[in-house]
């Protein structure tokens, strides 16, 4: 399992830390490999939390990297950093591959696997196995953009602002959008009864 | 420092708290989220520990890997080479070894996954 990566909230362009792996790959393609090896299994996560089929979240992963290395030389550190910019094409990739769907999703989530636990207790483990399918199942419950805001904050660990820049909204907006969609969440996990 | 002003921005407050490694009761209290905000403050605390980032399949790696291994070598091939003939064997070896390199990290991925994760991607 991977742990969401360091988080730029509230921080400046300059501080981007992907920013000098980025001017390495505009002056040699070669030196994409660092940024490829380092967002693989986020963008993937992020595609298939929100696709919810291995192959499409396949497809669409593979379409964000290779128009993100055509388009690197075209990146401009203007207040974005480049991860909202990556995730900002994964995210159209998503719309192109959910439009193009003429079916509902039919995520149920079953194949993310369990996180890693630290605990040799059988019982123990099963406990968490079960909670994290029934976050999962509640995850897939939300609406497409709620999902979206919970997904690149939980998982891919993206600040507010960030994730604002890859849905195109403001800020302000998407901190709402995470209190809804948190609020829906404790909604769907409540016991029943 | 300003206090936050709404309940949304107390809550994204409390929620890096809770990313950056802090108890979610430390987060909400830190972010004075208050006693309404204290339960979604918790519940980001199971999401994050709950939520993990699903395996890439090994074949999946390999098959991106070798699609980009041509653009990562750049440059219009035989126009550069007709220009530049001196530096096709340089570009050539640069171009195999980031070749090598991209192939040798997905089945150094491929071999480094748990036997469950793996499983699972023999879908």
């Amino acid at each position: 399992m991977t742990r969401p990566m360091e988080r730029t909230a509230g921080r400046g362009p300059a501080e981007d830390p992907d920013i000098g792996d980025v001017l390495a790959a505009q002056a040699d393609r070669a030196a994409f490999a660092t940024l490829y090896r380092r967002y693989l299994d986020r963008v993937y996560g992020y595609c298939f939390y929100l696709l919810g089929d291995h192959h499409d979240a396949e497809d669409a992963t593979e379409r964000t990297f290779v128009a993100a290395l055509g388009a690197i030389d075209r990146y401009r550190d203007e207040g974005s950093t480049f991860r909202a910019w990556l995730f900002r094409i994964a995210h159209n990739q998503l719309a192109n591959a959910l439009r193009a769907r003429s079916r509902h999703r039919t995520a149920s989530l079953d194949d993310v696997p369990e996180p890693m636990a630290t605990v040799n207790d059988p019982a123990r483990l099963a406990g968490i196995a079960d909670e994290a399918r029934r976050l999962r199942a509640a995850v897939a419950a939300l609406s497409d953009e709620r999902r979206q805001v919970i997904v690149l904050r939980f998982v891919d660990g993206l600040s507010a602002r960030e994730i604002g820049e890859v849905l195109e909204r403001s800020e302000g907006a998407v901190r709402v959008l995470q209190h809804r969609a948190l609020r829906d969440l404790a909604t769907l996990l409540e016991p029943e009864g | 420092m300003t206090q936050p002003q709404s309940a949304a921005e107390r809550l994204d407050r409390a929620v890096d708290g809770v990313l950056d490694g802090l108890s979610p009761v430390a987060a909400a209290a830190a972010a004075g989220t208050g006693p309404a905000g204290r339960p979604l403050v918790l519940l980001a605390g199971e999401l994050r520990a709950g939520l993990a980032t699903p395996p890439v399949a090994a074949r999946f790696e390999e098959r991106l890997g070798a699609r980009l291994a041509p653009a990562l070598h750049g440059r219009a091939p035989v126009a550069w080479a007709i220009r530049h003939p001196g530096r096709l064997l340089v570009t050539g070896a640069v171009g195999s070894a980031v070749g090598v390199g991209v192939t040798a990290y997905a089945v150094w991925r491929s071999t480094r996954r748990s036997g469950a994760a793996h499983r699972l991607l023999h879908r």
